[in-house]
């Protein structure tokens, strides 16, 4: 029993780094009023970027170039909403298209049809003390990533929450005519954080091909950058609620696969299909519940123009 | 000037279009006589899948043809290269695997879409003989081929299936399906040997084919280890490498120790977390499929089931180089070399009795000695048996 828990756990935390950096990505974006539905095509563009930079220069370096190309992307999108006040929905949605063909594109003429040589994958560190003790040594083994995973959503929280520059994004997504009057740059700070958010789902891309597997393959992300913006939601736009729901749908996804080895006989009664389209359904059930806009920035998805208000 | 930039836009794209569905293609030589043109069409898989495509592109191109497919034109190579790749079983064969002197023309998938049109594409080519590559191509191989009676056709893994799924017949379409049971036994029997705990399978979508390598995996591990509990698992994909990881990371954090797969592309994840496994001090072993995947992973791969798919593209361009390729519905297993194991080349305690125990499953099934079941329900028989 305990090593089926244990199991449990070490799935979820390998499972979800991805997802939280990515869902955070998703709020910083959202809270300053920029919606963004394109975290898939950045995680992808994140994921092919590291990949292929881990294949010439060190991984955590080839991390960096993963982060660097979501945030290319993620100055198109803000470029896009924000200089040219586009349909936001639309922009994101032209990303991640744009990535989805361009990312296959490229790796058939870079490399094979199905995926990247493979590269050097991250370090996974094994805790001294954690790995002798039971449960907890789920925690042990795992690349860096999780660990900062584990840590940048309470600094997010705190960032968003306590200082100067967390108060001006909530006011660039809430009232940014009012923050312009107090001269706050609306469209500085929603630069900012389109940029941040592309930055942070190009890190959740390069942890799929740096630490989740070694290579990129021709289906990353495979879904999971719009389960990201799900845990946003799901999340309320916030920080930790977003880190909570990552981590509420890892776990599921940890139970899911450990029931189907550990006891075959529940799925005869519920079909594994069902539990696949379990966080959208629940996602969905939230969305429903919740008062019209509900915890969503007010100015979400409205360009701002100063000349009107 | 609207026009005339329309205009170019839609030469660009004709000429772009034309580029990616023209298949690559060997220069004739005039000197010689004139060839058999053998077309093949894959799945969306394609050219470097590490498995099914590639092995039916090797029967092709390198047996059949003789010639390498390399950057993006062919170069012959030598009747000693061709040898060389067989692997031992294979080189045994009689009449001995060697060069046809046949014309390749391969064109890849990229949709479901393109089958039917990439198959028509190859019979207006000239291709006497297309090969269709995987049991997503049967209807478009049964719909080109009735409406080109006068080509022949190849389908591999499925019979033609007429709307209700019930099997039909067509005087110029070849089918080959696997006794993938068979080889899966034998893979599971080594499994059941060398595991000290536990061993899992790994499937990709919950379907009957995959179902057949369950089946035979299980009743292998239970003739050589009957004790032994087999965790099973699906993925519900083939596409999802993450997923394959994670049910592998499961099945090894709950002591499994061998970890057969019949997932494609998942089975990458569940190869990746062997390896990591292994890397970490676990004494694990994967068993790879279709091809042999030991490359993936050198250390950590105990065999693969191989599924010869390169046998069976190889054996119908030599039926029709020789004017007798039948419109039969073929079986391969064990018995006619269609389906085995690849090379053991980890180290274990115990390797040579082991190695000896398959052999000697090996002959009892081709032997008829012992029924291997392809089914859930033919399992449950096995299984209750003494």
């Amino acid at each position: 029993m305990l090593e089926v828990l244990e199991a449990l756990l070490f799935l979820a935390f390998d499972y979800a780094p991805a997802l939280v950096f990515a869902s955070l990505g998703a709020v910083l974006s959202e809270r300053a009023g920029v919606v963004n539905v394109g975290v898939e095509g950045m995680m992808r563009a994140g994921a092919f970027a590291a990949a292929v930079g881990a294949l010439v220069v060190p991984t955590p370096l080839g991390v960096v170039l993963g982060m660097l190309a979501g945030a290319c992307l993620g100055a198109v999108h803000a470029y896009l909403c924000i200089r040219w006040r586009s349909e936001q929905v639309v922009s994101g949605m032209a990303i991640n298209l744009v990535a989805l063909a361009a990312g296959t594109f490229l790796l058939e003429a870079l490399f094979a049809p199905t995926g990247t040589p493979p590269i050097a994958q991250l370090e996974r560190w094994s805790l001294p003390l954690l790995k002798e003790v039971p449960i907890v040594r789920a925690a042990s083994g795992h690349s860096a990533l999780t660990y900062l995973a584990l840590a940048l959503p309470l600094a997010f929280h705190l960032a968003l929450w306590r200082t100067a520059f967390g108060l001006r994004v909530r006011a660039a997504g809430e009232k940014p005519a009012a923050a312009e009057t107090l001269g706050v740059s609306v469209s500085g700070v929603r630069y900012a954080c389109v940029v941040g958010a592309g930055l942070l789902a190009g890190l959740g891309g390069a942890t799929l091909s740096t630490s989740t597997l070694d290579r990129f393959e021709h289906h990353m992300p495979a879904g999971l950058g719009f389960m990201a913006v799900a845990a946003m939601v799901f999340g309320r736009w916030t920080p930790l609620g977003a880190f909570a729901a990552s981590a509420f749908f890892s776990l599921g996804n940890a139970l899911r696969i450990g029931v189907a080895s550990s006891a075959p006989a529940v799925l005869q009664v519920v079909p594994q299909g069902f539990l696949l389209a379990l966080p959208y359904a629940l996602t969905l059930l939230v969305l429903g519940l919740q008062r019209r806009r509900g915890a969503a920035p007010a100015a979400l998805g409205v360009p701002y123009d100063p000349e009107t208000r | 000037m609207k026009h005339y930039r329309l205009n170019i836009l839609l030469a660009a794209l004709a000429v772009a279009g034309c580029k990616k569905s023209e298949p690559a293609q060997e220069q004739p030589r005039p000197a010689e006589p004139k060839k058999h043109a053998v077309g093949l069409v894959t799945d969306v898989g394609g050219r470097g899948d590490h498995s099914f495509n590639d092995s039916a592109l090797r029967g092709l191109e390198l047996w059949a043809a003789g010639v390498a497919f390399e950057g993006s034109a062919y170069k012959p190579v030598t009747r000693e290269e061709v040898r060389r790749s067989l692997a031992e079983d294979v080189a045994r064969l009689e009449p001995p695997v060697e060069p046809l002197g046949v014309r390749p023309l391969v064109v890849q998938s990229k949709a479901q879409e393109d089958y039917e049109p990439n198959l028509q594409l190859l019979v207006d080519q000239g291709a006497a003989l297309t090969v269709g590559v995987g049991f997503m191509l049967e209807n478009a191989v049964e719909a080109v081929a009735r409406r080109n009676p006068g080509s022949k056709f190849l389908l591999i893994d499925s019979p033609l299936l007429d709307a209700k799924g019930n099997p039909v017949k067509l005087p110029n379409v070849r089918t080959v399906v696997f006794r993938e049971e068979e080889g899966s036994f034998l893979v599971g029997a080594l499994a059941g040997l060398v595991s000290k705990k536990q061993v899992g399978f790994v499937g990709g979508m919950e379907i009957p084919l995959i179902k057949k390598f369950e089946a035979g995996f299980k009743a292998g591990v239970k003739s050589t280890a009957p004790k032994t509990a087999v965790l099973s698992s699906y993925t519900g994909t083939f596409d999802n490498v993450a997923a394959g990881k994670q049910i592998a990371q499961d099945m090894l954090a709950k002591g499994v120790d061998v970890i057969f797969h019949a997932a494609g592309s998942d089975g990458l994840g569940v190869i990746q977390a062997v390896k990591e496994a292994r890397s970490s001090g676990k004494e694990v072993y994967g068993i790879g499929v279709d091809s042999d995947q030991h490359h993936l992973a050198p250390e950590a791969m105990l065999t693969s089931m191989i599924k010869r798919v390169d046998l069976a593209v190889y054996q119908a361009a030599r039926d029709l180089v020789e004017g007798k390729l039948a419109a039969t519905d073929v079986v391969l297993g064990l018995k006619e070399g269609g389906v085995g194991y690849a090379l053991v080349r980890a180290e274990f305690p115990g390797k040579a009795e082991a190695l000896a125990k398959i052999e000697e499953l090996r002959r009892r099934i081709v032997a008829g000695e012992i029924d291997v079941p392809s089914n859930s329900a033919e399992l449950e028989a096995f299984q209750a048996a003494p």
